[in-house]
């Protein structure tokens, strides 16, 4: 703890912030009921819960974007009231946001500079914010070069900027949210070590997570929202994993996947060189050679927007291929529509499964055979047969675990986890060769992602080849047989999961290239 | 043929023209390109040109005031700017077709105002070429800088609204790119959540960009009505708005940019029009047809696209992300 | 199609309508059926004084103009004249009229006139060349009611159509007049013409006032400029501007553009020769001599045959031999100029100047 009462950007620091009793409610959810949190300086406090718990709500509260319907707001003891963003950073408050808040034409220092007052208005004073970044950099360690344009720099760079903004406006009280969704390991650990250094320095810091292991590694406290309300405060130090799972679901969860060993059979999906462009004309895929075969998860990890979603959609037959060939169980599918994909044997559960993946109005009887509605034994001629559609919505139901008060109701009625088994439900029901799986437990609980992992694992040991696209390295690590990592669409190395380390993952994901020998593509 | 004229002539009277052509159309994409770079798109600039004529018109016409008139036509454009603002910040419409509800507005409005209220075409005494006569310094001489051979002749025998016009592109340039507010305009124009979450209040920033764009459309319609044709007439801008909104398009969202495009389209209509004069064998129709061709070859080029505004036409919501 | 082109492509559009409008009037003309040499002037030249109740019965007219009525120029010659019949007939009781003006769209145009035929006036005109195809399409569905349109000469007879008068100005030959004057009164030999659509009225103007010009200094130069639209008020001025620089000490132009070419030539000082409408008011030191448009005999004679019974089957025709067209000189000519301009009428009114054009 820093002995005086200033923080290295010479400004106060924030003793104590607390947030009591705090109501919001939006049309039809009760996002945050009646919740106490509380942050002192010197401390890290973990704020852990799943999608929807509150969490977002609470912290927006906090910054003044949103305005609560009952509950205060105590800084130092004293009542306050946050109305915009701009009393919040008069407060001392500041907020690094999950989608990062950066103008990407403006350079480093103009960002830092937008909204301030200038020394020599209404001339800008870049020259003085580019010496006083460069002075919090080195405070703080954080290296970044006020002068460059914020669209040339890295995601881990980007959120040194964020920071850089919030110190610079004298934050003394910081909320992360989801800092690490968008970081590669290494970036992670950076990210960390600067907190750290931070809370030290006196700083009162508050991080959004729910990846449980980075709260352990990190935080001093932690809070476990569910559906809007706190289910605990504790010691960080004093609770495990499975502890925090169980707050976070309110039941017992297994947190490790047994992943037994298996034999892999034939090359059920093969990709040669395939490269694709954007409507502007540039390179998404470029090259992107890769096999996989039976009994096999192949995953592919990377940090978001290197390509991972095209990637999907192109064996998909969503995007066109421009070079290179596809095939699947030896056949050439280059470019064949999405219908003849699915003949072929392929199976695509979608990155954004409420846009691409269902339609939302339907029921969920009818979500489940959006592709196979024209085929027997759900339709005869150009009508639908009824019964055979009950009955088989009424056995995925049950099989796949769907919590749907009738397979009446209309989807969009449904939790995400639940859309998303429905989702997985129908793809398996089709008895795919491939399955395409991309972000599969995105904004999807710990419950539900339970179940899909052992789903996968499952028809793993059933022989599917699997293509799992996902930025959560854990959920590659505990499934996949294979590691692929992409960057600016480019494959930069092919591992072996047992036999790799997140270190070796990390530098890939952040560009650096595995020895070419290993890529293994022309086996 | 006029074997007699010059090519230095020809040349001088083409860039002289140039710059005349371009003054309306220097004051609307200005005007328009602040607008765009805080992500509003006003397709209504040619209705406030006429209605910014018209009045410019009118008062001078009535008091025999040009600045008076001058100050007229920017009000009224500023009104109408605001009133965009309001239909496109406030109640967050699409901004394409409340643009061009602005325009029909205009153009029906000024004429019913012209029809009401002059009734037929009139002339005034609008605003003098400058002639910068060392007479004027009091110096016993009867020479004037705009006898300056080439330079002067170009550039020196213009009246007020031209200089002002090419005056707002460093201005234009300087308070986008080197003030806090340029700044904030830009940033909301590119990431208005960013924008916010620092608390520079979007609302404001469009509030006043749309503003100070009727303003100058107000202007621009006067620099016709009482500054180069000292008339007015009924739709008499003939679609210049709408050509300074392809401007703003054609310049990249930047001033020096606007400058060259509106110089350029002004440039090669001055240039057709010598082609004609001179009897060079082009069909007419062909002759006319180059300013706009060249301007929509040079809209087509996709590389353009890449610096729009990323928040253009958006309407700002706080919290969506 | 990406989002991000839509703007742009919206901006195409909008260059392509500004396009469009200048191009539409220069639609071709039907090809010109027999021209009836102007019945309608039996001499009545001497319009009936003022105040004199015309002998018509109650008639309600309609009118479609491509530009305003206030334009100076083509659109204002005809109402004008309009006005004065109403005025003269004993005002609205009498003479009913409906107008449409800045339809420089044909479609739109073509929906007003089907909306006054339908809506029972009886004589509906189409004041520009660019309406005549719908016109046509339109007259057949109202057997009772009389169309007219110009600049034209064909009455629809050949399609069996017997409702349709067509009238046209002989533009060329006031053009012509203004060609003499104009040649006499330039002393750098050089003249500068404003033209704004190479078609129709104004193409018929400016060739006549070539061949004057020339006939009356066969080493002059006349230098012609379009600016490919009507309306285009701005280039019209900077055309003028040009010519001057380009040596013209007299200025010419046709269509509701000039009034911007009037202001230049005002600070210049340089004279105009106006046709269509007096322009005078606008510039009365600069505007000196005119050829005016005086619709008023014709329409009145095409009022008197509908009420007689005849639909349709005339073309007028305005000339200097029938009064359609005069002209106005200004007291500031010299003599010896406005003598010369007053031959070459003499000239074409008896036949003795035939003015070549294309």
């Amino acid at each position: 703890m820093a002995k005086n009462n200033l923080l290295p950007s010479g400004l106060p620091r924030i003793e104590s912030m607390e947030m009591r009793g705090i109501v919001k409610r939006f049309p039809g959810v009760l996002a945050n009921d009646h919740v106490d949190f509380d942050v002192k300086a010197g401390e890290i406090h973990a704020l852990l819960g799943e999608n929807g718990a509150g969490k977002s709500t609470l912290m927006k509260i906090l910054y003044g974007l949103y305005q609560p319907n009952a509950g205060e707001i105590l800084l130092n003891g004293q009542p306050i009231h946050i109305h915009s963003p701009a009393d919040s950073i008069r407060y001392g408050i500041g907020m690094i946001h999950q989608h990062f808040m950066l103008v990407d034409s403006l350079t480093v220092a103009e960002n830092v500079a937008l909204g301030l007052k200038s020394s020599r208005e209404p001339r800008l004073d870049l020259d003085r914010v580019t010496t006083r970044i460069r002075e919090l950099s080195k405070n703080y360690g954080l290296q970044v070069d006020p002068d460059a344009y914020v669209s040339q720099l890295a995601v881990g760079q980007q959120q040194r900027v964020e920071i850089i903004k919030a110190l610079y406006r004298g934050a003394a009280l910081l909320v992360l949210d989801e800092p690490t969704a968008v970081l590669t390991p290494q970036e992670v650990d950076d990210l960390f070590a600067i907190l750290r250094q931070m809370a030290q320095d006196g700083h009162a810091l508050i991080f959004i997570s729910h990846k449980l292991h980075e709260i352990l590694d990190l935080t001093d406290r932690v809070t476990v929202l569910r559906d809007g309300k706190v289910i605990g405060t504790r010691l960080t130090a004093e609770v495990t994993k499975e502890d925090l799972a169980r707050m976070m679901v309110g039941r017992d969860i297994l947190l490790e996947r047994v992943r037994p060993p298996a034999t892999v059979g034939e090359v059920r999906l093969k990709l040669d060189r395939v490269t694709a462009v954007n409507d502007d004309g540039a390179p998404v895929l470029r090259n992107v050679s890769l096999e996989v075969r039976s009994s096999e998860i192949v995953g592919v990890a990377g940090v978001s927007g290197n390509g991972q979603r095209q990637l999907a959609e192109v064996i998909a037959g969503l995007w066109p291929v421009t070079e290179g060939r596809i095939f699947l169980e030896g056949r050439e599918v280059t470019n064949l529509p999405p219908a003849e994909m699915l003949e072929a044997g392929l199976s695509y559960i979608p990155e954004e499964r409420m846009h691409d993946g269902a339609l939302k109005e339907f029921s969920v009887a009818e979500n489940l055979i959006l592709q196979d509605h024209i085929r027997e034994p759900y339709s005869k001629g150009i009508f639908l047969d009824f019964r055979h559609i009950a009955r088989h919505a009424q056995e995925m139901i049950r099989k796949f675990d769907i919590k749907t008060p009738s397979q009446e109701t209309p989807l969009k009625n449904l939790s995400g986890g639940n859309i998303q088994k429905l989702i997985l439900a129908r793809e398996l029901a089709r008895k795919p060769r491939v399955l395409i799986a991309a972000q599969p437990t995105r904004g999807v609980d710990i419950g539900a992602t339970e179940y899909i992992h052992n789903q996968l694992l499952q028809q793993r040991a059933e022989g599917l080849a699997t293509l799992l696209i996902s930025e959560d390295l854990d959920e590659i690590r505990a499934l996949s047989d294979r590691i692929i990592v992409m960057f600016g669409g480019e494959i930069m190395g092919i591992v072996d999961n047992d036999q790799t380390t997140v270190e070796e993952l990390g530098l890939m994901m952040a560009g650096e290239k595995k020895d070419l020998q290993s890529l293994g593509v022309a086996r | 043929m006029s074997g007699e004229l010059s090519v230095l002539a020809i040349i001088v009277g083409i860039a002289h023209s140039g710059l005349r052509l371009a003054t309306p159309y220097l004051y609307a994409a200005i005007g328009e390109m602040f607008a765009q770079r805080s992500g509003v798109l006003n397709l209504g600039v040619e209705g406030i040109m006429l209605m910014g004529a018209y009045s410019g018109f009118f008062v001078t016409f009535k008091t025999g005031n040009l600045l008076l008139g001058l100050l007229a036509a920017a009000t009224v454009g500023a009104l109408m700017g605001l009133a965009m603002a309001f239909v496109s910040v406030t109640l967050q419409a699409q901004q394409g077709i409340s643009g061009i509800g602005l325009f029909m507005f205009g153009l029906g409005a000024s004429s019913l105002l012209f029809k009401t209220t002059l009734g037929t075409v009139e002339g005034v005494e609008g605003f003098p070429e400058l002639r910068f006569c060392l007479s004027s310094l009091g110096l016993n001489s009867n020479y004037c800088l705009s006898q300056i051979p080439i330079l002067g002749e170009i550039f020196l025998r213009h009246n007020i609204l031209v200089y002002g016009a090419f005056a707002l592109v460093p201005i234009a340039w300087w308070v986008l790119n080197k003030t806090t507010w340029g700044l904030s305009i830009r940033a909301v124009g590119q990431n208005p959540q960013a924008a916010d979450s620092l608390g520079v209040s979007v609302a404001r920033v469009r509030y006043v960009t749309v503003t100070l764009g009727g303003m100058l459309a107000g202007i621009a319609g006067a620099s016709l009505s009482i500054s180069l044709l000292n008339i007015f007439q009924e739709n008499m801008t003939n679609g210049q708005g709408f050509i300074a909104v392809a401007l703003v398009y054609f310049g990249s969202w930047a001033p020096l940019g606007v400058l060259a495009g509106a110089m350029l389209f002004s440039l090669v209509n001055a240039l057709q029009l010598w082609v004609q004069v001179l009897g060079l064998n082009i069909p007419s129709d062909v002759a006319v047809m180059l300013p706009y061709l060249l301007t929509i070859i040079t809209l087509a080029f996709p590389f353009r696209r890449a610096l729009q505004p990323a928040a253009l036409t958006k309407p700002f919501e706080r919290g969506e992300s | 199609m990406s989002k991000r082109l839509f703007w742009p492509l919206t901006l195409l559009v909008a260059l392509a309508l500004i396009a469009a409008q200048c191009a539409a009037p220069a639609t071709e003309a039907p090809p010109p059926a027999k021209t009836e040499e102007a019945a309608p002037a039996k001499t009545e030249e001497a319009a009936p004084a003022e105040g004199a109740a015309l002998d018509i019965e109650p008639i309600r007219i309609a009118i479609v103009m491509p530009s305003t009525t206030t334009d100076l120029a083509w659109s204002q010659a005809i109402f004008d004249a309009l006005l004065r019949i109403q005025e003269e007939a004993g005002g609205e009781d009498v003479v009913e009229i409906a107008y449409s003006e800045t339809m420089f769209n044909v479609t739109d145009a073509a929906a007003a006139l089907r909306d006054y035929a339908a809506d029972g006036y009886d004589l509906v005109i189409a004041h520009g060349t660019q309406y005549g195809s719908s016109l046509f399409e339109i007259a057949p569905d109202f057997p009772d009611t009389s169309f007219a349109w110009g600049t034209a000469t064909d009455t629809g007879e050949g399609e069996g159509l017997h409702n349709i008068f067509a009238y046209e100005a002989r533009a060329e030959q006031g053009g012509y007049v203004n060609g003499v004057l104009a040649a006499s009164l330039s002393k750098s030999g050089v003249i500068g013409v404003v033209g704004p659509v190479e078609a129709g009225d104004a193409k018929l103007y400016i060739d006549g006032f070539v061949a004057g010009a020339k006939a009356t200094n066969p080493d002059i130069t006349v230098n012609v400029s379009y600016t490919g639209s009507f309306g285009d008020t701005a280039l019209a001025a900077e055309a003028a501007n040009t010519h001057i620089n380009a040596g013209a000490d007299v200025l010419t132009g046709s269509a509701q553009q000039v009034v911007g070419a009037i202001g230049v030539a005002k600070e210049k000082n340089v004279p105009w020769l106006g046709t269509q409408s007096d322009q005078s008011p606008l510039a009365p030191d600069i505007v000196v001599a005119t050829q005016l448009y005086d619709w008023h005999d014709t329409l009145l004679d095409m009022i008197k045959k509908h009420q007689a019974g005849e639909l349709g089957g005339t073309a007028y025709q305005l000339t200097l031999k029938n009064g359609g067209l005069t002209m106005l000189y200004s007291d500031s000519l010299p003599e010896e100029a406005v003598a010369a301009a007053k031959e070459a009428e003499a000239g074409i009114i008896s036949g003795e100047i035939t003015i070549d054009i294309e």
